[in-house]
């Protein structure tokens, strides 16, 4: 029952709970996201439920479940960054691209996440799109900063 | 071994005690009468050590381990409640406080506002600042009142979640909530529904299924058991919200299907506001089916409940006196000759019940037209059923097999119960297949589900019967192999498995039973498990069918389940009563009774009969509700239902258990046996002088095995030992073939089997209609997409003389070119599947 596009993704699994994680890593890798069918293929193949794949998998950062849009964005949360209001950036950006974060813009330009100390405490507060990273941010300075992706 | 290796010494709050060796700290207090708060901790659940509530001092561990999670070691010094640790806990409470709702908690004016309101500005005066519905019954409220806190140093933060009302049953208000765990656990361990999980971490977390899921999407099976162990508000009942603390309890059996799970009625007034699982490890072990712990109490509170005796006349309804009532029957039935009364009665009464309708149908009519609702609901298959119930074996025995085959069965919503133990076996290492032509529950934990058209059904389970012979079973394995390829080998491998399984058990669902071939499945049924030695046990969708069977509430068996055609024991019979009973005419068929022909009177108890024409000159209503359509009833007697009566009913593997009274029946009406006992009595009829249910039991005893303790019932499960067989007409094949036409479709038809007293619970039960498919036909996706339909959509199905329009359903996992209808009374199942056309009705 389980797709001919999943077969090859849970090659070298034996079918065991402990599989999840590395499985879910190798659907993100080929897919950009965690897919519903995925989730669905998972379940029939380990005979875990799709609401505990799902919880287990939300609880790590590093899995999505929405497609990528084709820039993401990335607004630091960590310590440093919250003191000095990037939590504003989150919710202006949120309000300016109309999704919530973890979320893809309709027409799949932007995606948005918030994310743990990005590194470069420094810097406070950070925001970084794609491979770029934007110190010092400020609200008035994130239009622009948008504008240069496509 | 020594004694000294299943205890230890410990020291708890300056005593000594001696406590058993693997108890945790929180278990060895509770034993020897100290409380320690807990939030997250639960007797039935995994200790999960989430909320620190139980946190204690232990001399030489460093910190505050949680009593929870920490077992008794040989020597341990514990204190419970130091000032330090009931800071700490204080403190803790505070945290969790911060992210909740806590007018309730912390208000100042808390006490003086129960009694009079006195500040009440901005809430309703009669409620007050009720925003939670546990008030009052909150074991956050108790800790907090354990620790005397008084107010929160943290700032409060709302969470602002949507409270989730969209699932049937219950409601779920997330800011309540404080990830005590308790419902994943209750979910994923006992029930292994796995509906729960935590999402997503930190201060984002919530609880819930897989993406923004209803609970109905994620499989839930709406057995309400997270909702009964939520310490809080979070998850609360719809019906129950507000009805506060019940003032008492009664155990009773749940009347709404043949597993007959013992249920806790909680009580305030005369109203039974709740339902809860028995702790019974019999039946049930602590847990119900949706039916049982939602549906009693909205079943029975319904204000459409008839309340006094009342008569038509020209279509008005006339109130009349119970005097009344009971002389207008007594004259009609006086002027009724034997053969043109008819009296059919529920499968869902007692016992006690049961035997007084026979009875009365024996001995003040003089008529062996007595039935119950069951001859229609088996149809040609009725006998054969029993005979797999002579065969049964208790549920028990699914903790001993190590390979459970389920035939036609489907465990979602009713029979909940048992899917939760199938599951527990698979936990153990059993083995389950599942026979099915549809996708259910079973299907995704089953190691094999064999798929087969439904008119397959027969051949697969034959084939199963020839593999499964002793002799030449290689032979017919490898002829069967070359011939059909997949599904053979599939057989021949679940053959194998039978035949190696130990003690393995065949459970029989009613999904086939109203198909044409019926007798054929069960019979098959019962060679396979006697070719595999295996246990079989049906579990019939009525309370108690197997009383009825037993109290003789069929023309063709008496008392005892001995035959009517007997002589010998029906002059017995005659003597005992000192009556002239009449014999069953061995030839005739019991169906041409009561269905076939035009009667004088009809008694009707507990049964709603099919929007048509009625069957006689005067019909007698006996019910709870009125019946769906005015006019079908000349005379409407108020009758009580299961929760208002007491007596015995006997579950599916043959258990005699007690219904027990709750509450006073609604307004003027009476238990079924005492209103056919006052009719016998104005008849002038001996013999029906009962005063209470107890008298009634004792004379049932001198006809029935294992009756007569009425305060203890034997409970043990047994067989039903029967010598009378029914009588039923086997329908040849469907006749000619309407070869010409190809059908688009084959639509299977069934009936539902949520009924009580005649009635689907979906009439009364407001919940239960987004659970239980009724006037629905279900579509395979490949073939919806084809006609455009999708769920929800109306469509019409018709084939030559007739045409009903249903509700689509798109079932994933369904075969194309299969329908399944489930009707509310099955009229046209002949023949059944039926070829039909299908199309989107137009708008
Ligand atoms: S009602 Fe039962 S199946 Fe549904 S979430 Fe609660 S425990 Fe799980
Ligand atoms: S919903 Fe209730 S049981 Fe579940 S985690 Fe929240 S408080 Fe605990
Ligand atoms: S399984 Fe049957 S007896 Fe048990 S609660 Fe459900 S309806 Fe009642
Ligand atoms: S806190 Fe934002 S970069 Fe470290
Ligand atoms: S009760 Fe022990 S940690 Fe919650």
């Amino acid at each position: 029952m389980i797709d001919r596009e999943w077969g090859d993704i849970f090659s070298g699994f034996a079918g065991e709970q402990g599989d999840l994680i590395p499985i879910l890593q190798r659907v993100q890798e080929k897919a950009g996201y965690i897919t519903k069918g995925a989730i669905e293929a998972i379940s029939q193949f380990l005979k875990i439920s799709e609401n505990q794949i799902f919880g287990v998998a939300s609880f790590y950062s590093q899995f999505r479940f929405t497609e990528p849009g084709r820039n993401s964005i990335k607004v630091c949360m960590g310590t440093a960054c919250h003191v000095r209001g990037g939590q504003i950036l989150g919710d202006v950006l949120e309000r300016e691209l109309a999704i919530s974060a973890g979320q893809t813009t309709e027409d799949k330009r932007f995606d948005l996440q918030r994310v743990a100390c990005l590194g470069c405490c420094a810097l406070a507060p950070v925001i970084q799109i794609n491979d770029d990273i934007y110190s010092r941010m400020t609200v008035i300075r994130l239009k622009e900063v948008l504008e240069k992706y496509e | 071994m020594s004694k000294r290796s299943k205890t230890v010494k410990i020291t708890m709050d300056n005593k000594v005690l001696q406590v058993k060796r693997k108890l945790t700290i929180l278990q060895a207090a509770e034993c020897n009468g100290i409380y320690i708060p807990t939030l997250c901790a639960h007797e039935a659940l995994t200790p999960f050590g989430g909320c620190r509530m139980c946190i204690v001092e232990v001399e030489g561990m460093r910190g505050f381990p949680t009593a929870c999670t920490t077992p008794v070691e040989e020597g341990m010094v514990i204190r419970t409640h130091t000032a330090q640790v009931q800071n700490e806990r204080r403190e803790i409470l505070q945290l969790i406080l911060s992210e909740h709702t806590s007018s309730c908690l912390i208000c100042g004016q808390k006490d003086e506002c129960r009694e009079y309101m006195g500040t009440i500005r901005k809430a309703g005066v009669i409620t007050g600042c009720r925003y939670c519905p546990n008030d009052g019954q909150c074991e956050l409220q108790d800790v907090v009142e354990y620790l005397g806190l008084k107010e929160i140093d943290y700032p409060i933060y709302y969470r602002q979640l949507r409270v989730e009302k969209e699932d049937p049953f219950y409601d779920r208000d997330y800011n309540l909530c404080i990830l005590c765990g308790r419902c994943i656990r209750m979910c994923q361990e006992i029930r292994m529904a796995d509906v729960l999980a935590f999402k997503q971490r930190g201060r984002q977390t919530v609880i819930g299924p897989a993406y923004n899921r209803t609970h109905w999407q994620a499989g839930c099976e709406f057995c309400g058991a997270c909702v009964s162990v939520c310490p809080t508000g979070a998850l609360s009942e719809k019906a129950r919200k507000w009805e506060g603390k019940a003032e008492r309890e009664e155990v009773t059996t749940c009347s709404l299907c043949g597993v007959g799970c013992q249920v806790r009625l909680l009580i305030k007034g005369e109203k039974v506001i709740g339902s809860l699982p028995a702790e019974d490890p019999l039946v049930n072990d602590g847990q119900l089916c949706v039916k049982g712990r939602f549906c009693v109490t909205e079943l029975v509170n319904n204000h459409r409940r008839l309340r006094k005796p009342y008569r038509t006349q020209n279509g008005a309804e006339l109130q009349i006196s119970w005097e009344q009532a009971i002389e207008l029957a007594a004259k009609k039935l006086s002027d009724c000759p034997a053969e043109r009364f008819g009296l059919l009665v529920s499968p869902n009464c007692t016992n006690e019940d049961l035997y007084v309708a026979q009875k009365f149908a024996r001995v003040v009519m003089g008529s062996v037209n007595i039935d119950t609702t069951a001859r229609k609901f088996y149809g040609p298959g009725f006998n054969a059923y029993l005979n797999l119930m002579r065969m049964s074996v208790p549920l028990a025995d699914l903790s001993k097999a190590s390979l459970i085959l389920c035939v036609g069965l489907d465990t979602r919503f009713g029979r909940s119960v048992v899917g939760v133990q199938l599951r527990k076996a698979i936990g153990r290492g059993a083995k389950v297949i599942t026979i099915n032509p549809r996708n259910n529950n079973l299907t995704m934990i089953a190691e094999k589900w064999l798929q087969p058209a439904p008119d397959e059904m027969v051949h697969l389970l034959r084939s199963l019967v020839k593999l499964t012979e002793k002799k030449g079973r290689r032979t017919m394995m490898s002829a069967s192999r070359r011939k059909r390829g997949d599904l053979a080998d599939e057989l021949s491998q679940v053959a194998e498995m039978l035949g190696e399984a130990c003690s393995p058990v065949i459970l029989v669902g009613s999904e086939f039973l109203q198909r044409r071939e019926s007798p054929q499945i069960l019979e098959a049924i019962g060679k396979l498990a006697r070719n595999t030695c295996a246990g079989v046990l049906p579990l019939p969708a009525q309370s108690n069918l197997y009383g009825s069977v037993l109290m003789g509430a069929y023309p063709e068996l008496l008392p005892g389940g001995f035959s009517s055609t007997d002589k010998g024991r029906a002059d017995d019979l005659s003597e005992r009563w000192s009556a002239d009973i009449p014999t069953f005419p061995s030839r005739r068929s019991a169906e041409a009774l009561l269905w076939g022909r035009k009667l004088k009177v009809l008694y009707l108890i507990g049964v709603v009969p099919p929007n048509r024409e009625p069957h006689s000159d005067f019909t007698i209503f006996q019910n709870i509700y009125p019946s769906g359509s005015p006019g079908q009833a000349d005379l409407v007697l108020p009758a009580a239902a299961f929760t208002e009566t007491d007596g015995t009913s006997i579950n599916g593997e043959g258990r005699i258990q007690r219904v027990r009274k709750a509450v006073h029946p609604p307004g003027e009406a009476l238990p079924d046996w005492e209103i056919l006992c006052r009719i016998a009595r104005k008849l002038g009829k001996k013999g029906f002088d009962f005063g209470n249910v107890r008298q009634i039991h004792k004379e049932i005893s001198r006809f029935v095995a294992g009756f007569g303790n009425f305060a203890k019932p034997r409970r043990k499960a047994s067989p039903l030992l029967i010598e009378g067989e029914l009588r039923v007409v086997r329908r040849k094949s469907a006749g000619k073939k309407r070869a010409d036409k190809k059908p688009p479709f084959m639509m299977n038809v069934s009936t539902v089997e949520h009924i009580y007293r005649g009635f689907p619970l979906t009439d009364w039960v407001e919940g239960a209609r987004m659970l239980f498919a009724e006037e629905t036909v279900d579509v395979s996706p490949e073939d919806a997409k084809k006609l455009g339909i999708s769920t929800g959509d109306e469509v019409v199905v018709s084939w030559e003389h007739f045409q009903k329009s249903l509700l689509a359903r798109i079932v994933s996992g369904q075969q194309r070119g299969m329908l399944y209808a489930t009707l509310r009374n099955g009229e046209f199942i002949e023949p059944n599947p039926h070829p039909v056309i299908m199309r989107k009705k137009d708008v």
